[in-house]
């Protein structure tokens, strides 16, 4: 019988959407950077016409005695988070996966949730609960007499924020325990130790892989710290690396560019190499706990009388992290005003939510934040995607190339990435301008006319933002779509190369359609992260471009805690109601 | 012509230290309408040539030509990627697309090679009705079995008619029972069609019934080739002898050699062996399980040995006799009835005790 030829003549051709992709990406990726260094050395705003390359900028912040203390804090802060994360994370992942405590279905998806609320809405809770004239604090003060604590102190930021990191040690501890086989802790306890015993002699030094790659993760995360300093911090005026580069603009009265690059450079320096030993450790991490195959069956560990212990212990973090803060929100959102001895009953009010409705540019803040977290957070899944795909199965130098750069916005907080987008789109259009300007021809001509004033206007548009959102969540996007991609078994794809498809038509006929319901996974991911989003829109907040969060830093700073409040409630409303869908499909909440 | 040719395939995985040889050197071809099967055992190579041939995997030097056109040249730099080569590959684990339907599994080949709807419906039909899977077509194939899933398999990798098909170990994945049908059916429907077949597999006696021929891989190298008669009855080496059936060795020691002839020294008795192979410096010998003959009597070209226990196989008695003073021999033997303890002489043939 005659064979049947497949059309196509098989020569090697090269892979443009792959080529298009990467350079996209990389552009995205590094552009950003650079121009962050470019203008670090010089001495002037990159647009003011009288610049120069220099060290001004570094002598300037070095010189300054505010930045050395802001160093220093965002140093003792990262240390003192991790110090209290790592231990609490680690035991609370063994109370999850390891023992039988009751309860454990109900508790571990609100052990994640300080995951999904925004740090400025967090500091803000505990201002309105547990602050001076907080609602905890005026009900202790009837009890005690007192306020036992002070909020705004620096030891009380450091243990909130290492309390408010827990779930991310939580994460990769539970991932770590849920592999290891249960026999080496019955072991110990045939040999005499209690529960207690076996956490720390056993279970936790065996995951001390993953425990250590948590570590290096929430130090850095310490590092970038933003939201939360900016609300507790200052009343005392406790300053940390981010906040004194937002500060950078108060204290010289003009956009200085580049002492606020002098600083970013400084940071990255200190997160960059963090986050390369982060994913050294990863990989030393999967080394290590491989107990794989038919191993011991995992049987839950009986508490028995510690039960209680440790439910008192998750009932206080449960307390401290997540109720205090968030039910402080939800009263001041409906109380007229409040301070000592008014009386609960007397003020509650819709008042705030109208006011909310009659600005415009809060409607449309609220309005950017739901369109940037369902569409923006499609197209980012749409472009992560392509991103893996261009990485899936092609273990060659580009792959490894992106698998490096995926990891370099993780080093920028948030803040930076804003403010170097902002940068890119002022940069960007005038650079070209100088060179179009030089240039006679048509062509040139034609971009001087219509590209330029695009560019320009892009800068104040919604692209601008979501743009700058995608990139600093692309590690975290890329994470949750190769989980995805790795679960589609490779013989699947060559069972279709065999058959005659090409590249294109495997990508398009089989692999993306198996993972089609990982995507809508990351897609709900994506949208609860980008609504917690608050410091990457803050340099770009202009009118059109306003996202809740931006506005809550905004308003923090004009003193409308009234509006703060009321926006922190929708803000938290819509995260639940993102939150609810995901347990509602089963969209499992970590990796 | 042969519709298929290797020749002196070399492949390597990782580079720099780690490289790891797997193929080194391997040539073979196959004709029309003939089945060949490549047998080993694990680590031997065989897949990684079966995928080599499919484009799945790059070699480093050699050629692969599937009729007269090229597919893989090491001298030119060449390599047609796996999506042209137009050959039909069924995997160990089948490989379905979960996604699609049985029909739609076994269309798409013929989709990507535009053929119209009524003509893809026509053959698509045509195929799974050959393999008895005429009812099947709309189910998923989490609903079907392990065997329907294999005749999906093999569905769509013929529906296109490629002038080779190779098997990934067919019949691996299937229970002990299935495989005995699958091994038949497999080999009637190769020949009703025509095809050519390249097989892999690590199972003797499905290599011996399915095949036409044997390609015996060792250690990324060619052993020996041959009909699965040849193969089991004249092996060239003691690793060929020793794969092909259940043997037993035994530590006999070369006392004189004349020609093919050769004396033997074995526990105080003196046996004559036939010499095979191109005999090496430190000399095997082996024979067959079930060429050994149990006597309760002396018979000439024989040792005695006591009875140890008989294991009930349910066609047959394995008898295993060992010996009590220290010379370390052991003999397994076939018998058709429980023997009462006590020491048996056991005759091995001359033609059938090989020295290699």
């Amino acid at each position: 019988m005659q064979t049947l030829n497949r059309p196509g003549s098989g020569r090697h051709s090269i892979n443009w959407p792959r080529g298009v992709v990467v350079t996209l990406a990389a552009t995205a990726i590094f552009l950003p950077l650079l121009l962050i260094f470019y203008q670090s050395f010089l001495n002037a705003p990159f647009f003011m016409p009288a610049k120069e390359l220099g060290l001004e900028a570094y002598q300037f912040i070095f010189e300054d005695p505010d930045f050395s203390v802001a160093f220093q804090n965002a140093l003792a802060l990262a240390a003192g988070l991790t110090v209290i994360a790592v231990p609490l994370g680690g035991m609370l992942a063994f109370l999850m996966i390891r023992t039988d405590l009751p309860g454990r279905g109900v508790i571990t998806p609100l052990l994640l949730v300080p995951i999904f609320v925004s740090p400025m809405v967090m500091g803000f809770g505990y201002v309105v609960a547990m602050g001076p004239v907080g609602f905890y604090s005026l009900w202790v003060k009837d009890l005690l007499g007192f306020i036992p604590w002070n909020i705004y102190s620096f030891t009380s930021i450091v243990v909130i924020a290492g309390l408010t990191h827990v779930p991310h040690v939580y994460l990769y501890a539970s991932s770590a325990l849920k592999s290891l086989g249960s026999d080496v802790e019955e072991a110990a306890r045939v040999t005499g130790a209690s529960p207690l015993q076996v956490m720390f002699n056993v279970s936790l030094p065996m995951i001390t892989p993953a425990l250590a790659y948590a570590a290096v993760l929430v130090f850095f995360l310490g590092f970038e710290v933003f939201g939360l300093v900016l609300v507790l911090g200052d009343p005392e005026g406790h300053l940390v690396l981010a906040t004194y580069l937002y500060k950078l603009t108060n204290k010289l009265g003009t956009p200085s560019y580049h002492l606020m690059a002098a600083v970013a450079v400084c940071l990255v320096m200190v997160t960059m190499p963090l986050v390369m030993l982060q994913r050294w450790l990863l990989k030393s991490a999967n080394k290590f706990v491989s107990i794989k195959g038919k191993g011991a069956r995992s049987k839950p560990m009986p508490l028995g009388q510690w039960k209680w212990l440790a439910f008192a212990l998750i009932f206080v973090w449960l307390m401290i992290t997540i109720i205090m803060p968030l039910s402080g929100i939800l009263l001041r959102s409906f109380v007229q005003y409040w301070g000592e001895g008014v009386r609960l009953a007397d003020v509650l009010t819709l008042q705030h939510f109208r006011e909310i409705l009659e600005q415009p540019a809060l409607m449309r803040g609220i309005l950017n934040t739901v369109l940037i977290g369902v569409i923006g957070g499609a197209c980012a899944v749409i472009c992560y995607c392509a991103i893996a795909l261009a990485m899936h199965r092609k273990p060659d130098g580009i792959t490894r190339f992106l698998d490096y750069s995926v990891l370099v916005p993780r080093a920028i907080p948030g803040l930076l990435a804003g403010l170097s987008f902002l940068w890119v789109f002022l940069f960007v259009p005038s650079w070209l301008d100088g060179v179009l300007k030089g240039m006679d021809n048509g062509v040139a001509l034609w971009l001087s006319e219509h590209a330029i004033p695009l560019l320009r206007s892009l800068r104040s548009t919604i692209f601008a933002l979501w743009l700058a959102y995608s990139v600093v969540w692309l590690a975290y996007g890329m994470r949750l779509i190769s989980t995805a991609l790795l679960q589609v078994g490779p013989e699947l794809e060559e069972a279709a190369r065999a058959v005659g498809a090409s590249r294109g038509q495997v990508t398009r006929d089989v692999t993306v359609p198996l993972v089609k319901y990982g995507l809508l996974g990351a897609w709900l991911m994506v949208f609860l992260i980008f609504e917690r989003e608050y410091s990457t829109g803050v340099y770009l907040l202009s009118p059109g471009t306003e996202v809740i969060g931006a506005l809550l830093v905004s308003l923090w700073a004009t003193g409308s805690t009234d509006l703060v409040a009321a926006l922190s409630f929708i803000n938290i409303t819509l995260v639940a109601i993102g939150l609810g869908v995901a347990l509602r499909f089963g969209v499992k909440l970590h990796n | 012509m042969n519709e298929l040719t290797v020749n002196d395939l070399h492949l390597d995985y990782g580079s720099g230290a780690h490289v790891n040889h797997i193929l080194k050197g391997v040539s073979m071809h196959l004709q029309k309408g003939e089945v060949v099967a490549l047998l080993g055992p694990s680590g031997s190579g065989k897949t990684t040539l079966l995928r080599a041939v499919a484009g799945l995997e790059s070699p480093k030097a050699g050629t692969i030509a599937i009729g007269d056109r090229s597919v893989f040249d090491g001298n030119r730099d060449f390599e047609l990627p796996a999506e042209h080569r137009n050959l039909g590959l069924v995997f160990q684990s089948y490989a379905l697309w979960p996604h699609k339907t049985v029909f739609d599994n076994v269309a798409y080949g013929l989709k990507l090679r535009k053929l119209g709807a009524n003509e893809i419906k026509d053959k698509v039909n045509d195929v799974l009705k050959n393999l008895g899977l005429g009812h099947l077509g709309e189910r998923f194939p989490h609903q079907l079995s392990g065997g329907q899933q294999q005749r999906v398999a093999i569905a769509r990798a013929l529906v296109y008619n490629p002038p080779v098909i190779l098997l990934d170990e067919p019949l691996s994945n299937l229970d002990a029972k299935l495989r005995e049908e699958a091994r038949a059916f497999l080999r009637e429907l190769i020949v009703r069609l025509g095809l050519s077949a390249l097989m892999v597999t690590h199972d003797q006696a499905e290599a011996m019934a399915i095949s036409d021929r044997i390609l015996l891989l060792n250690n990324g190298k060619i052993e020996q080739q041959g009909t699965p008669q040849s193969m089991y009855e004249t092996p060239e080496t003691l690793f060929c002898a020793e794969f092909m059936g259940s043997n037993n060795r035994l530590p006999a020691k070369v006392t004189a050699r004349s020609g093919q002839q050769v004396t033997l020294a074995l526990g105080g008795a003196t046996l004559q062996a036939t010499a095979r192979g191109a005999g090496g410096t430190d000399p095997a010998t082996i024979i067959r399980v079930e060429e050994v003959k149990i006597s309760a009597t002396p018979v000439d070209n024989a040792i005695e040995l006591p009875l140890l226990t008989c294991m009930y196989l349910g066609d047959r008695f394995e008898c295993l006799f060992k010996s009590t003073d220290g010379s370390e021999i052991s003999v397994r033997a076939h018998s058709k009835y429980k023997l009462e303890a006590g020491s048996y002489w056991l005759h091995l043939p001359a033609d059938k005790l090989w020295v290699f």
